[in-house]
């Protein structure tokens, strides 16, 4: 995938998305996105809104279906889709764990989490640190057929570290790059990458 | 033998030191001090780590001492580790003297083999159950001490067929007998002390890295073994409520898991009166001494054996915000808790969600209900539905309420999202995009209401309530709860305005200032950014203010006071800062003494 494919790749995953974001993710320099970025947008592939750009329709329609090719080693690849099968379950703990974050049990009813109970979040981001400690060979495999992958796995443990230390809109808030918003940024970038639909 | 070096048995009246046998089997010797019945339990002492960790291998004699340990359980419980005809489990769990994130979890069911299945499965009468629980220990054995995930072990297969998943999937074997798995256990306890979280929330809170760990092994008991079985949860207070009476839920011939699966209805506590009067007398007697010991409302897991009660364990029960106001003015009359201990129960955030508006009495009964789904996210949103996230954001920029509808929402709804009163789906359950990030956003969300439920009612004005799911026609009243109403909140308003080193006035009430309004400024929504500007003003007011960090700015800016409403939010985080600081400065001038 070149530069510039790859700077589009690193928008559509972000949907709404600034150099700086499409630059974190796709470990391309920031300099480099918002050039390809601004090229795109002259070219009408990208739609600017504000600070912010957005991949336009068609721009999008061609990207998906430039993946057969750009990606057709790591679809073919045994071994890359049992790491996906592995990452899956990973998954699908973190979604459970993101909703125990934000919801607590008070004598059989499920209320939100109002975080007044310190040790039922430090024990939820214990259990997030057991899950990254489980996740971290899975990510390996994957980044041994997408180098590029290894920004998420640093990132996740950066958003994990920060949480451990006490910050802990680190674990699921939207508007930052916390655990939650990286895994779901890798999953929608690995959807991509092998051609996959998403489940809820 | 001679005196054991490495091992304790957590038994008698004296309590050993937590240093030295860790959080959790204090805890249980705690309880066994008290009187009261718990499951015996012996502890590799943090000493036999430490020994370990210096040597890099397990220290003489210890081997020996487990297994007069696992001697001592069998001859307590009558039960035989690794054989029939009565088999003993035990669970096996890490305790550090401080507890400290990183650490191995618990391992549960350790003795279980083909030979224990078949006892198991003969005296329960349940052949089926046994063989489950020995797919379980497969399943936390991997998951555990293996750390390997994507491993199923299905119910069809037997330990063999499992055993080979397991070498498969981790490249790792499994070993042959009950007792070298103990022992495989005890030493992957030992390794976590210095896996990356341990060794980094050490070095984070100044915790020596030779403290050690402990591992408590205890015999397990089991609630499905007859008719006169069980297990429940006891809470020696209401926990939604508040009310002074022990609440818990009883499912007898079942374990642990079934009542927390969901799969099988328990029933109250009180029917264990009929079925196993001893236990339950026993039970209430337990809850009594506990909440007494502890000062708090305790919440117990509890397990009945042929008929026998045992205690699993006891904490500090979590409760609802009403509850939270009522047991801590409560437990003050009582003369349990001081006023302080009282203020410190209940944060800001509780009080928040309990002021926080809903339907007024009445209007949900008189309205139409459009549709209904999961509740995700408490709060009212009114507006006029907007199925497109662009839209909403546009429309609610113009100054107007919009409610966004969607099918489902991802990350490029954000936007939307942030500009909505409510976001309601139509698929998608409490773990769905929208369900979470709600949340996250502190947004009033309703999700799963079927297809065509939600965005079928575009332009439309409707009221949806995160907090029972349901999305009405029309604008229907809200209202917020009056905090000088309930005597329970007017009591804890006086002490929070007793113990508050700032002034807190509602608007009417507020004298005339140089006032700061945080919601009209830049960055006002941002702690961080509150000293800066609170600056040389001598009031303020803004959503920011009602937390601890927000009320602490205010305090250091030296204001002359605070304006909101409801106060008690704020007056309960002005109270916290306050007993910090006193605190802090009861250290100050102990220290200096």
């Amino acid at each position: 995938m070149n530069e510039q494919t790859l700077a589009l790749h690193g928008l559509a995953i972000k949907k709404h998305g600034d150099p700086a974001g499409v630059a974190q993710i796709t470990g391309l320099p920031e300099e480099v996105v918002k050039r390809h970025l601004d090229a795109a947008a002259e070219a009408g592939r990208v739609n600017r809104a504000g600070e912010k750009y957005i991949l336009a329709p068609t721009a999008a329609i061609s990207l998906q279906s430039g993946y057969s090719r750009d990606f057709a080693e790591q679809r073919a690849n045994a071994e890359m889709n049992r790491a996906y099968t592995d990452f899956e379950a990973v998954n699908d703990q973190i979604k459970q764990l993101i909703t125990d974050w934000q919801t607590m049990e008070v004598g059989g009813e499920r209320l939100p989490n109002d975080h007044s109970d310190k040790d039922h979040d430090a024990a939820i981001i214990d259990r997030l640190g057991d899950l990254h400690e489980k996740a971290e060979p899975v990510l390996d495999r994957l980044i041994a057929h997408v180098p590029r992958l290894k920004v998420y796995k640093d990132m996740l443990l950066q958003a994990l570290e920060r949480a451990e230390d006490g910050a802990i809109e680190w674990v699921s808030d939207a508007r930052i790059m916390s655990y939650h918003t990286v895994w779901f940024e890798l999953h929608e970038d690995l959807l991509r990458i092998l051609g996959k639909e998403r489940v809820e | 033998m001679a005196d054991p070096r490495w091992t304790l048995r957590l038994d008698g009246p004296d309590l050993p030191d937590k240093a030295l046998i860790g959080g959790k089997a204090w805890s249980i010797a705690r309880m066994r001090a008290l009187g009261l019945p718990v499951p015996p339990a012996f502890v590799v002492t943090t000493r036999a780590c430490v020994e370990f960790l210096g040597k890099g291998d397990w220290p003489d004699g210890l081997a020996e001492e487990i297994d007069a340990g696992m001697a001592w359980l069998e001859e307590e419980t009558g039960r035989r580790f690794g054989h029939g005809p009565q088999p003993l489990l035990v669970s096996v769990r890490s305790g550090a003297p401080i507890s400290m994130p990183g650490m191995m979890d618990t391992i549960l069911n350790m003795g279980i083999c083909a030979e224990t299945e078949a006892a198991l499965g003969a005296e329960m009468g349940d052949p089926a159950f046994a063989h489950d629980v020995h797919r379980r220990f497969y399943d936390l054995y991997a998951d555990i001490v293996l750390k390997c995930v994507g491993a199923e072990f299905p119910a069809e297969g037997d330990a063999d067929s499992w055993a080979a998943t397991l070498r498969e999937t981790s490249g790792r074997a499994i070993p042959e007998t009950p007792r070298d798995r103990l022992f495989a256990s005890i030493d992957a306890v030992f390794h976590s002390w210095n896996g990356r979280r341990a060794k980094r929330y050490r070095k984070h809170h100044g915790i020596p890295d030779d403290l050690g760990t402990a591992v408590a092994v205890q015999a397990m008991v089991f609630g499905n073994m007859d008719a006169a079985s069980g297990t429940g949860v006891l809470f020696s207070r209401n926990p939604i409520t508040g009310e002074r009476k022990p609440y818990g839920e009883y499912l007898a011939r079942a374990q642990g898991e079934d009542v927390v699966s969901g799969k099988f209805t328990p029933q109250p506590v009180e029917t264990m009166r009929e079925t196993v009067p001893a236990a339950f007398d026993a039970l209430m007697r337990a809850s009594a001494v506990l909440e007494e010991a502890n000062g708090d409302v305790q919440d117990i897991e509890f397990t009945v054996q042929k008929g026998e009660l045992f205690l699993l364990q006891s904490r500090a029960a979590k409760r609802a915000p009403a509850a939270a106001v009522r047991i801590a003015t409560e437990m003050v009359r009582e003369g349990v808790i001081t006023p302080e201990v009282a203020l410190r129960r209940v944060t800001p955030d509780q009080v928040r969600l309990l002021l926080a508006p809903r339907l007024k009495p009445g209007e949900a009964e008189r309205a139409d209900m459009l549709c209904q789904g999961e509740a995700a996210s408490p709060g009212i949103g009114i507006g006029t539905v907007v199925t497109d996230s662009d839209e909403a954001e546009r429309r609610a920029a113009l100054g107007e309420d919009v409610i966004l509808a969607r099918v489902t929402t991802s990350p490029e709804d954000l936007h939307g999202m942030l500009a909505a009163r409510a976001v309601i789906t139509e698929k998608g359950g409490s773990t769905s995009h929208a369900a979470v990030v709600s949340r996250a956003l502190g947004v009033a969300c309703v999700v799963g209401c079927g297809l065509g439920s939600v965005t079928g009612q575009a332009g439309r004005t409707v009221t949806a309530d995160g907090a029972t799911g349901r999305v009405y026609d029309g604008a229907l009243a809200a209202e917020a709860p009056d905090e000088d109403a309930e005597a329970d909140l007017a009591q804890l308003k006086d002490w929070a305005a007793a113990a508050c080193p700032i002034g807190v006035f509602t608007p009417e009430a507020a004298p005339e200032a140089r006032i700061v309004d945080l919601n009209a400024v830049e960055g006002g929504e941002d702690p961080a950014k509150l000293p800066a500007l609170l600056a040389g003003a001598e009031a303020a007011t803004g959503g920011a203010l009602a937390s601890e960090e927000g009320m602490g700015a205010a305090i250091a800016a030296k204001l002359r006071f605070v304006i909101g409403r409801p106060v008690l939010p704020l007056l309960l985080a002005g109270a916290r800062v306050g007993q910090a600081h006193e605190d802090r400065e009861t250290v100050a001038v102990a220290a200096q003494g």
